[in-house]
């Protein structure tokens, strides 16, 4: 059909563009700055969620308070207000002007930062109380029994929810359009209004590149998450009775 | 004490004949005849794993057969049928599960009135009659407009035998049904069993309740690995079994 | 840069009259995609329990397509693109007459219904097997099973969930900017270049959704505990 026999022109003609920008001549863009841009997002938010989980859950409310109305603030506003928001106040705190990218990285730890936070949090809580309950038996602070037994474990059984955010921050970072950002979708702007007369090519593409990037990215979560699972579930039944489970469950009858 | 014998009796209601039935390689029923006649009580006993609950579900098809007739009311209940034709069957045979799986959105009466409306298409208000009456003959009439999450164990299984009533079935299946109950509430609804059990009902149930088959049943079906080994009327099963297996279960159970 | 002046952008006429016009789009746009997502949401949903494989991987792949692709990107592709495959006539048309809020519509709501049908299905899968069995072994049709049953039960494992995206589609309203539709966020920008006072302008943008966000989970809260009905499981 002649609309592939175009998308695969375009994306003969623009493959460089698409992927790394304007760069050498101008600054990075393209799925090139999309990942970066997600990856230090997510990889930066992180620390920062964790804090904020902790505070969530400490047995003080002077923490707890700030911290959960600040959560709730951030996921009550969109995304689009926030990037408004940082765009016109930390040139103004920081005292110069701030390029695009830097504006956009700063807003996702932000909104990554609270909504990680609510995950990382699940991940606390759904550990059995008696993890807690032996870990200050055996005379560990609060903090310490976070650091050495809840928060290890936590962690490992949250990889797949993790990468699922991760998806999340890169569907996120299209809102650099906005502000003109060089990320993906600007870029597909750009071969946009050169062409103009195939969007729907243009935009096909974009969506499809997305999609290969996010497809593959929560399958690998899943094919995570069954694994963990599986362990999870070895661990708390012990092995031989987890393998006699799914032995008996697998057709005897239900006498 | 068994119920009256009448004339009634000698006809049967629920017919196996020559059931099979698999889980891929594994037998879970093998070559079942025997019978259920009308007004009769029949208990169904034997070790875990013998294949009881299997039997069971096989009568309303909750269960499906690989070869023989199951026949209820002269019907083939695994012939192949519209599906209609296989919702009036099992309207027509009363099910009581062990896990009494009432409908937790509904509250009690409800639960009873749903499906006599929906399914016999029942007047609502002729439905709720009957449920009143119906909660008031196994006790709970002052939970009516309660939910089933506050009710106990043994209130939701009396709930269930009502809601089962509700739909007037010839015959009444009850798979464990006090099993899954604290023992001091066992008691209530073996009471209301055998209430119905005296008014004639035609029942089929699976049960570790030695007593209830002793005093109630009016034949003891022995069930192990999938064969019915032994049918013989209670007095007789308990005092002297004769197939080898049937009585090392009942020794065992005497061991306890 | 002034002192700040809250009064200077609410007292104007003209600057509050865009912000409440800006409002009145952003609650248009979200009525419309949460019915449309909602009524394809439970289409969907019950093209799923087809026989067959065909029905499942076709709704399979529509929620993996709406997933994976950024909403930005899905509303540009159909404002850009699509719109450019209609005809002619139909896009003369459709540019008179508020289009791209049209298209916002569909894009949202479309991208939406995916995510309905899932928190539905996950609330379908939630309800014990013993519940279908209790129905069939009453002699319900598979139908009225479903109606009166199943899917009560399903909708209230499925709450938390459908209010979780529901304030989420109400957030996305605010992505119909970037293809000119007049909602709050583009008509708080317009009052920002206009008066200058950003963080006015800003602040009243952040209350006016902090509120309907808060009302929207404040109201799902409710619903919620009153499906429970008495004795909650």
């Amino acid at each position: 059909m002649a609309l592939l026999q175009n998308m695969i022109s375009i994306i003969g003609e623009n493959w460089l563009l698409l992927l790394v920008g304007q760069y050498p001549n101008g600054p990075l863009g393209g799925i090139a700055a999309t990942m970066i841009l997600s990856v230090l997002g997510i990889a930066l938010a992180f620390p920062l969620s964790v804090l904020m989980a902790l505070a969530r859950i400490s047995p003080w409310p002077a923490l707890r308070w700030p911290v959960t109305a600040i959560v709730y603030l951030v996921r009550g506003v969109p995304l689009l207000l926030i990037i408004l928001w940082v765009y016109f106040l930390l040139p103004l705190l920081i005292g110069q002007s701030i390029p695009g990218f830097v504006t956009m990285l700063v807003t996702l730890v932000i909104y990554e930062g609270a909504f990680l936070s609510e995950v990382v949090r699940a991940g606390i809580t759904a550990l059995p109380k008696g993890q807690m309950d032996a870990a200050r038996a055996l005379g560990h602070s609060h903090l310490g029994a976070m650091r050495y037994v809840i928060l290890p474990q936590a962690l490992f059984n949250m990889i797949p929810s993790i990468i699922s955010q991760f998806v999340s921050t890169i569907k996120e970072t299209t809102l650099g359009y906005i502000i003109n950002v060089p990320e993906l979708t600007f870029a597909a702007g750009q071969i946009n209004n050169r062409l103009l007369t195939k969007p729907f090519e243009v935009y096909f593409i974009l969506a499809g590149a997305y999609f290969v990037v996010c497809w593959t990215l929560t399958g690998v979560a899943n094919l995570l998450e069954r694994r963990i699972a599986a362990r999870r579930a070895g661990i708390l039944n012990g092995g031989a009775e987890a393998a006699g489970l799914a032995a008996a469950s697998a057709g005897v009858s239900r006498v | 004490m068994t119920h009256q014998v009448s004339s009634r009796d000698g006809v049967p209601m629920i017919q196996f004949v020559g059931v099979n039935k698999s889980y891929g390689a594994f037998q879970a029923l093998v070559d079942i005849n025997a019978q259920v006649k009308k007004g009769e009580v029949v208990v169904v006993c034997g070790p875990s794993g013998s294949g009881k609950s299997t039997l069971i579900r096989t009568v309303n098809r909750l269960e499906e057969i690989q070869s023989g007739s199951l026949i209820f009311e002269g019907q083939d209940v695994h012939a192949k049928m519209g599906s209609s034709a296989l919702n009036h069957l099992r309207s027509r045979i009363g099910f009581v599960f062990q896990s009494f799986n009432l409908f937790p959105h509904l509250s009690v009466l409800e639960n009873v009135i749903l499906s006599p409306v929906k399914v016999n298409r029942v007047k609502r208000s002729e439905a709720r009659e009957m449920a009143l009456q119906l909660l008031d003959r196994v006790g709970l009439s002052n939970k009516a407009h309660d939910y089933p999450a506050q009710l106990s164990g043994g209130q939701q299984q009396r709930v269930a035998i009502a809601r089962a009533l509700a739909m007037k079935p010839p015959a009444m299946l009850f798979d464990e049904p006090t099993s899954a109950l604290d023992p001091e509430m066992v008691g209530e609804v073996l009471a209301v069993m055998r209430g119905l059990a005296s008014d004639g009902m035609t029942m089929m149930c699976v049960t570790h309740e030695m007593n209830f088959a002793r005093d109630v049943a009016d034949r003891v079906w022995f069930m192990d690995a999938g064969h019915v080994l032994e049918t013989a009327a209670p007095d007789e099963f308990f005092r002297s079994p004769q197939h080898p297996r049937a009585q090392r279960f009942l020794s065992d159970l005497h061991a306890r | 840069m002034k002192g700040f002046d809250l009064m200077a952008v609410l007292l104007n006429p003209e600057f509050s009259g865009m912000i409440v016009r800006g409002m009145e789009m952003t609650l248009i746009i979200f009525a419309g995609s949460w019915l449309l997502a909602m009524s394809l949401g439970v289409i969907l949903l019950a093209i799923r329990m087809l026989p067959g494989r065909i029905a499942d991987a076709l709704v399979a792949g529509y929620v993996s397509y709406h997933r994976n692709v950024p909403t930005l990107v899905q509303l540009m592709l159909w404002y850009f693109g699509i719109s450019s495959l209609l005809p002619d006539g139909l896009q003369l048309w459709l540019a008179d007459r508020n289009g791209e809020a049209l298209f916002a519509i569909i894009a949202l709501g479309l991208c939406q219904a995916a995510y309905f049908s899932e928190d539905l299905r996950s609330g379908l899968r939630a309800v014990p097997k013993g519940q279908w069995e209790a129905a069939r072994a009453l002699g319900h049709s598979y139908v009225s099973a479903m109606t009166y049953i199943l899917l009560p039960q399903a909708v209230r494992n499925a709450m938390p969930a459908l209010v979780n995206h529901t304030v989420s589609l109400f957030k996305n309203s605010s992505l119909a900017m970037a293809i000119g539709v007049a909602e709050l966020t583009h008509s708080v920008k317009e009052v920002e270049n206009q008066s200058f006072r950003a963080f006015e302008t800003y602040l009243i943008a952040t209350v006016l959704y902090l509120v309907c966000s808060l009302l929207l989970m404040w109201v799902g809260y409710h619903l919620e505990r009153r499906s429970r009905a008495a004795g909650a499981i």
